[in-house]
């Protein structure tokens, strides 16, 4: 469903010149699965699923969603996944019907069909008592619950979801994390991106740890507690990332900080 | 793209705006109250506005003469004033009588004090802060006797030894003087003093009766001279107040002086026609709808203008760079909606907007206008009547609106894009009102009119074509052929900064840019450290404005002395120098500087022979082609002839035994390297990276035209400029452009210097009635068949190379040089 192929992105900065925000980054994501990026702040995730949202384009690279490559078709993209991120706002005068409608709309539902599809969405996340409610005046887990409906209002078979949970109540967040859910066992592919671990370890599948760009490792959970000797994630987490900060230090040091990873 | 979705998104903007209840006020209510409100304001204060009263003291007021009397006993007789009773009571005359001097002593100045005869009693007493008249009297004589002496202090002092020395201090006790009077006057308390001479009355008399004796034949001696002393009438033109009372006192004074004169031939019985000896009689032929629509021709355009700015800049700034505030733009952006349809949608939600804000302003003010005409304001407005324009007019008004906010809606929504937040944003606002008003300032000028030229001038072709047609004036109705050009020029630029406002939403750097702290230092390291073969687009269009601001600075320096001994010469040398200075040396440093590659960035590559061959026959068959083109524009006024200053300059270097070597040099080799340099090199590299070639040829050839200045130099050398352009793309070389650019301006100057002497057939040359060579028709069919056969071979060639370029058969020789 995804396929990420050695792709770099890289940024003009104006104090090193050039920032190498993904380096060689490649994965694949399935069907009914949920494929967690775990990486800290700046690691390169949310750059990375903005390519594949197609409102950036790689430098170098391929990225394809249900087989269309997000530079030569972003429309037709775009008209496959749902993206929910933190930078996803909702219009503040618009009541939550109106925006998910808007969307729907945008994305050629034919009007009886969006109807009944808004209104088992709002069911499904019952949110029938915001319907009529302008953005401006809900609250955070309200507009989050706008967004999600937003995300799946076509039906996509291919959901990106960009630290859904940040800045949000436990109550919220673990809504949130369950609509993940739900949606994986719709049979959906899933990108899911955080920092947290505890929501790794609930909810994906396999998960890539990120780091300055590059993934340093990939797979269950179980196989990387394997392969690294360490069953406790968060360890394993500082370990990679550690390691990866010791190497990047050793080639600035050799390479007199051409490029900055 | 999808009409479907455009109308979605400005559905949903429209709504949106709607919902905002600032907007909505701004938009709607605002215009609806502001203006009867203000129009309410305007009258309260006309009522209770009364102009405060400035004081006149005239000095020696007993030695006016009796018949006609400038005073009555409430100071200047209200006959003399323009505006009778009401100036009257805007001035307050004090007159001294019985000729007594007033004792310098300010002692006992009540007891002494001569009699005062003031047009206002209550105004005797201490007035808060006010001075007594008698205060002011004796201001006014130490006044008056101080300018006396003025003249005396100019004589220099005889006897003196040095006269430098003495000629100084006298200049300084001058200046001193000077200084101190104009302190004293400033400190007066009266606004204008007038001195009557001693004796003037007398004067006149003799003056009036030896007239009297002249003309009934009682006395045919040698007339006796009398010279009658001159009145003085002293104000402060920089101080507003001192100068609105002299002007009304000075019409006074004047008309005073006719009666005088009346007078005086009345009492020598001589002809009263002597006063008046030509009668001027004034008749008014405009009616008074077309005085009003004189009114409402000045008005609207300029408002029409500022609305549909400020109509179009508050909802732009809202949708563009409001939505990346608010967090909505990349929700917006991750929908299936194309780009253009989502920038299609808010422009014309954006120009509903500016659209009705334009409207509803307009029509407001203009019943708020006639509603005060009609009504309270009647004695206001008698003079000019505000009468509505017509239905014509007003739908006139209507569809040269549309244009008008296309074009500021399109870009105020790319500058709303460009901007990081909605307080970047209305910082955008000032620079662009400024020069908006600009244009709409110089159109309301009564002088200038619609031109072809202007037609095509944004801004400027709606105001004039608005003003034309609301003026009324008889042959407007011609105008209206102008309105083919206003609406298409209007469209294109229109369509231009739409354009501009799609590439920013498919700029990544635009939507994400982050607000960052900028650092000169870093960003111009920055820029020198991501060197590319060939320079970025913005580093080219600040080449361009690089070199046209040097140009404007320059220009001060850049003229030659008409009248020195050879100015032909001087203004060849500074020809060179501009050319090596100001437009080769920008694009040559900037090469070095932000490229790695000169030879890319100025193509410094060898070009086939064919190439040149087509480089020199182009500028052979494109030379009888502009030549005539120039001289058929001119004849039909679409560019105004060369301004005599540059004819002249033009004259002179052409007379003179100059070599053709040195014509050559200066007017073809110079030109033919820095500019291509220029404009070839460094520009067309730059914009022509993106891989947009039409685009890039476009936009160097409208540059190379501004920097012509001249208007239909600008346009042959734009028209040129495509060629060129052309020319270096299909090359890639610089040489066949240089040796067009060569060859063209080459055959320009023998054109002017050789060519009248050249053997004319009839059939292919002839001559014009100016002595000028002539290029006959079937020459110029001839000339253009060749030149749009070796252009389209040119075309073609380019884009097949184009598209082995695009499916990646040879490499783009564009390509950044990023690791």
């Amino acid at each position: 469903m995804i396929r990420v192929q050695g792709l770099y992105k890289e940024f003009a900065d104006p104090r090193a010149g050039i920032f190498r925000a993904l380096d060689n980054v490649s994965f694949e994501v399935k069907p009914g699965e949920i494929y967690g990026l775990l990486g800290p702040n700046g690691a390169g995730k949310t750059t990375c699923l903005r390519i594949l949202s197609t409102v950036l384009r790689p430098t170098r690279g391929v990225a394809e969603v249900d087989g269309i490559n997000v530079v030569q078709d972003p429309e037709g993209v775009r008209g496959r996944i749902g993206f929910m991120s933190c930078n996803t706002g909702i219009y503040d005068r618009m009541t939550a019907r109106e925006m998910v409608e808007y969307y729907g709309r945008l994305y050629g539902i034919p009007e009886d069909k969006l109807q009944r599809r808004i209104d088992e969405i709002f069911d499904i996340l019952q949110m029938h008592e915001i319907g009529d409610r302008l953005g401006g005046k809900m609250s955070t887990g309200m507009k989050q619950k706008v967004s999600i409906a937003r995300t799946i209002v076509h039906d996509p078979p291919v959901i990106i979801f960009d630290e859904p949970t940040s800045g949000l109540d436990v109550l919220v967040a673990r809504a949130v994390l369950k609509a993940v859910a739900a949606l994986r066992d719709q049979g959906k592919c899933i990108i899911f991106s955080t920092h947290i671990m505890r929501e790794v370890e609930k909810l994906c599948d396999r998960i890539a740890v990120i780091h300055r760009g590059k993934i340093l490792a990939e797979g269950t959970l179980p196989e990387l507690a394997d392969r690294y000797q360490q069953p406790d994630v968060e360890e394993l987490f500082f370990d990679l990332v550690q390691r990866r900060d010791d190497e990047v230090a050793e080639e600035q040091k050799n390479s007199g900080a051409e490029v900055l990873p | 793209m999808s009409w479907k979705n455009i109308k979605l998104v400005f559905m949903r903007e429209v709504r949106d705006q709607l919902r905002d209840r600032r907007t909505l006020f701004m938009i709607t209510i605002l215009p609806l109250l502001l203006y009867p409100m203000l129009g309410l304001g305007v009258v309260q204060m006309m009522l209770t506005f009364s102009e405060q009263q400035r004081i006149v003291v005239i000095l020696n007021a007993d030695d006016l003469p009796e018949s006609p009397a400038l005073l009555d006993k409430n100071g200047i007789h209200p006959d003399w004033y323009d505006n009778g009773k009401r100036d009257t009571s805007r001035l307050r005359i004090l007159a001294e009588r019985a000729g007594g001097r007033v004792p310098a002593d300010d002692g006992d100045l009540l007891t002494q004090a001569p009699s005062i005869e003031s047009n206002s009693p209550e105004y005797r007493q201490h007035r808060r802060g006010g001075k007594t008249d008698a205060e002011l009297l004796i201001a006014a004589h130490h006044l008056a006797d101080q300018i006396k002496s003025r003249p005396a202090a100019k004589d220099p002092v005889v006897g003196s030894s040095d006269i430098a020395t003495s000629q100084a201090a006298v200049d300084q006790t001058e200046t001193e003087l000077e200084d101190l009077i104009t302190e004293r006057f400033g400190e007066s308390g009266f606004q204008v003093l007038v001195v009557i001479p001693k004796g003037y009355r007398e004067a006149m008399k003799s003056v009036q009766d030896q007239i009297k004796a002249r003309s009934e034949g009682t006395e045919t001696g040698h007339m006796q001279i009398v010279s009658v002393p001159p009145i003085v009438i002293v104000r402060n033109s920089a101080d507003d107040k001192s100068n609105v009372a002299f002007i009304r006192i000075q019409k006074a004074f004047s008309n005073w002086e006719d009666a005088v004169r009346r007078y005086s031939f009345e009492n020598a019985s001589l002809p009263i026609e002597l006063e008046h000896p030509a009668q001027l009689t004034y008749v008014e032929v405009a009616r008074e709808e077309q005085v009003a629509a004189s009114v409402w021709s000045k008005m609207f355009p300029a408002l029409l203008v500022i609305m549909a700015l400020t109509g179009a800049f508050y909802p732009a700034i809202d949708l563009g760079a409001g939505e990346k505030e608010r967090g909505t733009m990349e929700t917006l952006l991750i929908s299936p909606a194309r780009r253009v349809e989502l920038v299609l949608g808010k422009f014309l939600t954006i120009m509903l907007f500016s659209v009705a804000t334009a409207v509803l302003n307009l029509m407001s003010m203009g019943l708020t206008g006639q509603q005060m005409a009609s009504g309270i304001g009647r004695g206001v407005a008698d003079s000019v009547s505000l009468e509505f324009p017509g239905f014509e007019p007003l739908m006139w008004m209507v569809i040269l609106l549309l244009p008008l906010s296309a074009l500021f809606s399109s870009l105020c929504l790319a500058l709303a894009t460009f901007a990081r937040s909605t307080k970047e944003g209305q910082y955008y606002l000032t620079p662009l009102l400024m020069v908006v008003m600009g244009l709409t300032m110089f159109c309301l000028s009564p002088a200038v009119e619609m031109t072809p030229l202007y037609s095509v001038i944004p801004v400027v072709n709606v105001t004039l074509l608005l003003k034309g047609l609301l003026l009324n004036a008889p042959g407007s109705a011609n105008l209206v052929v102008y309105a083919v050009p206003v609406l298409i020029s209007s469209i294109g630029y229109s369509m231009l900064s739409l354009w501009w406002a799609i590439e920013l939403y498919n700029s990544e750097d635009v939507l994400f840019r982050e607000a960052e702290k900028f650092d000169l230092r870093l960003w111009f390291r920055q820029m020198l450290r991501t060197k590319d073969a060939v320079p970025a687009f913005p580093e080219a269009v600040f080449c361009f404005i690089l070199i046209l601001m040097l140009q404007f600075v320059a220009m001060k320096y850049l003229t030659t002395d008409l009248n020195a001994p050879d100015p032909g010469s001087g203004m060849m040398r500074l020809i060179v120098v501009q050319q090596l200075a100001m437009i080769a040396c920008p694009a040559v440093f900037m090469g070095l500087l932000l490229t790695t590659s000169l030879r890319a960035t100025f193509r410094l590559r060898m070009p086939s022979l064919t190439a040149m061959a087509i480089g020199v026959g182009l500028a052979v068959v494109a030379h009888p082609l502009s030549m005539e083109l120039s001289r058929f524009l001119v004849e039909y006024q679409v560019f105004p002839e060369l301004p005599e200053s540059a004819r002249q300059v033009m004259d002179l270097m052409k007379t003179g035994d100059r070599p053709t070597w040195l014509l050559l040099l200066v007017f073809a080799v110079t030109p033919a390297i820095c500019e291509e340099l220029a404009f070839r090199g460094f520009i067309l590299s730059g914009l022509a990276r993106g891989g947009r070639l039409a685009i890039a040829v476009g936009i160097s050839s409208v540059m190379f035209g501004i920097i012509h200045m001249i208007p239909q130099q600008a346009f042959n050398a734009a028209l040129l400029g495509l060629v060129l352009g052309l020319l270096a793309i299909y090359s890639r070389s610089l040489f066949p452009a240089m040796a067009f650019h060569f060859c063209n301006n080459a055959l320009a100057t023998f054109y002017s210097t050789e060519a009248s002497q050249f053997k004319t057939d009839g059939v292919f040359f002839s001559r014009h009635a100016d002595g000028q060579l002539g290029y006959e028709a079937p020459l110029l069919i001839l000339c253009g068949t060749v030149g749009i056969l070796l252009i389209i071979h040119m075309i073609k060639v380019i884009t097949k190379e184009q598209d082995l370029k695009r499916r990646g058969l040879i490499p783009a020789y564009n390509e950044s040089t990023h690791p």
